[in-house]
């Protein structure tokens, strides 16, 4: 009896050793993702002679708040946040509007083809844009789309389709058919019974997609550093660089708005987490 | 005139996500193919057909193979080293303890941050004047004076694969988390029962049973990082002398900086080979394991 006693104590103090551990290693983790964040709130609330100055500071001296404001009369920033949300919406929008027909027919309906377009969806997904750059440029220059935020809404929606569709088909083939069949019956249309009875149920899905479409289009650079030529059509991820300069890096500024461009899609990407990473791997398991 | 209609009304839904995607990835593909074959001018016009020669020019180039290599180092590196580490964070994440909604919403950071930001707090960290790296560690009295963190290329190289995999972590992560709170725990207890040993566990349920989003979240993470571009564009544009170019940084420098776009549409090309032999590998894996 002793023995087991002594042996359930031993077990507990390992356990307990354990979970301590546990702590530490999670919060060690924790400090050191969080350290590259530390740093830029820090540094957009300093001084540029801080920030040059040979003895360097962790925390600013004085916090300097009007860096935030002055990024705003140094740049055109208004432009660079409407640009982008401009583009990362007309890019969601888009691609939900093409997306959620073709997710529809992949989930619902039998046709010729059928494979063969999941397919070129999956592959389409292996090409980034950089590596098209060159004919993209070019379908661009043909539709006088090569210095237009119309362009780039375009190219973000079609390099996103393939994982708007996939998550969306996983969502609909995980809903069952049953309801829309009566609706239909009733003599419902398929687009009524899209409408009206499939989407407010797979919300959660498309939802989902929306907001990793919306976030992707937002954190887009090299397409729109390539195409976009005028300062004041430049969305904030390429914008911002106006502070990268060759010779001289406005660092206060640059991560002053820095912060603008990342603390939104940081939101919302931690809203969506959990939905987020079952749609990226069951997707491809169901059907 | 009714069975007409339903035999094409698939086709219908479908059109404008076909439309969307042939215009500007299909056509773009069969472009970058025609300007690799042909003789293009500075000015980006299709003088005639070339031939090879724009694959022969880029492939006898000295630079070519040096980049071809960091491509290789870069992608095997980032995704290699990534992998074993965000695994590694998964499983820690798995346990249940106080705070864990917190700790993975911060993991999540990384991902949702664009790359062009990250990679610029990162030049930032590890300069050597006024870099923040050397202030804290001289604050917290580990070095006494500035170290240069970027004395060579390489180092830098090897800097730009450490944000690569900064960066890169949390995809892993959130993919394999997904798939080790599928697992039933009834194959745990009648481990524990059979007594089995921590990393037996480990090595006969869990990593058996995350094997498939394993392959996914690696599969998919080769073709991101081969692709990535603002990490090594923003922190060294590949210099000095291309000793710091991948792939797409190169082409990017020929056809934009130095007009030959020819010879990018080559690079581009053979780039577009390779990622296709990834995404044929991916294919083949997740249509297997729609079958099973």
């Amino acid at each position: 009896m002793a023995g087991t006693n002594a042996s359930a104590k031993k077990k507990n103090t390992k356990n307990t050793v354990l979970r301590v551990l546990l702590y530490v290693v999670v919060i060690l983790i924790c400090l050191f993702t969080l350290y590259p964040y530390f740093v830029t709130v820090c540094t957009a609330l300093k001084s540029r002679a801080e920030i040059f100055s040979i003895n360097g500071t962790i925390f600013p001296i004085k916090a300097i708040w009007s860096n935030f404001t002055d990024v705003w009369k140094l740049a055109p920033m208004s432009s660079y946040m409407l640009n982008s949300i401009v583009i990362a919406g007309g890019s969601t929008l888009l691609a939900m509007l093409c997306g959620i027909p073709a997710a529809y027919a992949l989930s619902r309906m039998k046709f010729k083809g059928q494979t063969a377009f999941l397919g070129f969806v999956i592959v389409s997904q292996m090409f980034a844009p950089v590596v098209l750059l060159i004919g993209i440029y070019k379908v661009m220059m043909a539709f006088h789309l090569t210095n237009s935020i119309i362009g780039l809404i375009f190219i973000n929606a079609a390099f996103n389709q393939a994982f708007a569709i996939w998550l969306l088909r996983g969502t609909f083939l995980s809903i069952s058919p049953e309801m829309e069949q009566a609706a239909t019956i009733d003599g419902c249309n398929r687009v009524h019974a899209l409408l009206r009875i499939l989407l407010p149920v797979a919300a959660p899905g498309i939802v989902t997609a929306l907001i990793f479409v919306f976030i992707n289009a937002w954190n887009e650079y090299t397409v729109a550093l390539t195409l976009i030529s005028t300062d004041t059509f430049k969305p904030l991820t390429v914008g911002i660089n106006i502070f990268n300069g060759y010779n001289m890096i406005e660092w206060q500024y640059l991560f002053a708005a820095s912060l603008y461009a990342i603390v939104p899609v940081v939101i919302l990407f931690v809203g969506i987490e959990k939905n987020l990473v079952g749609g990226l791997t069951s997707g491809g398991v169901k059907g | 005139m009714k069975k007409k209609f339903k035999k094409v009304e698939p086709y219908i839904w479908i059109l404008p996500s076909v439309l969307l995607m042939a215009v500007f990835i299909l056509v773009p593909i069969v472009f970058v193919f025609r300007m690799a074959l042909s003789d293009v001018s500075k000015a980006g016009l299709i003088k005639g057909f070339a031939g090879l020669e724009n694959f022969r020019k880029v492939t006898s180039s000295s630079v070519f193979a040096m980049v071809l290599k960091n491509t290789l180092v870069w992608t095997v590196a980032v995704v290699g080293i990534s992998t074993l580490l965000g695994f590694i964070l998964a499983i820690l994440l798995n346990n249940e303890f106080k705070g864990r909604k917190l700790a993975r919403a911060v993991v999540v950071f990384p991902w949702a941050t664009t790359l062009i930001v990250q990679a610029s707090i990162w030049k930032f960290i590890i300069d050597t004047d006024y870099g923040t790296l050397n202030t804290l560690l001289m604050r917290l009295g580990i070095i006494d004076h500035a170290i240069n963190w970027t004395p060579t290329a390489g180092a830098y190289f090897a800097w730009e694969i450490a944000c690569g995999i900064f960066v890169t972590i949390p995809f892993v992560t959130f993919t394999v988390l997904s798939g080790l709170q599928s697992i039933d725990a009834s194959y745990y207890e009648a481990a524990a029962v059979d007594g089995a040993s921590y990393w037996q566990k480990m090595f006969q349920i869990t990593i058996p049973l995350v094997r498939p989003n394993l392959t996914i979240s690696t599969i998919l993470n080769i073709i991101y990082v081969f692709n990535s571009f603002p990490i090594i564009w923003t922190i060294t544009k590949g210099d000095p002398a291309n000793r710091t170019d991948t792939l797409v940084t190169y082409l990017y420098k020929l056809a934009f900086y130095n007009g030959k776009q020819g010879q990018a549409a080559a690079v581009s090309v053979i780039g577009f080979l390779i990622l296709l032999l990834c995404a044929s590998l991916y294919m083949v894996s997740v249509l297997k394991k729609g079958d099973e």
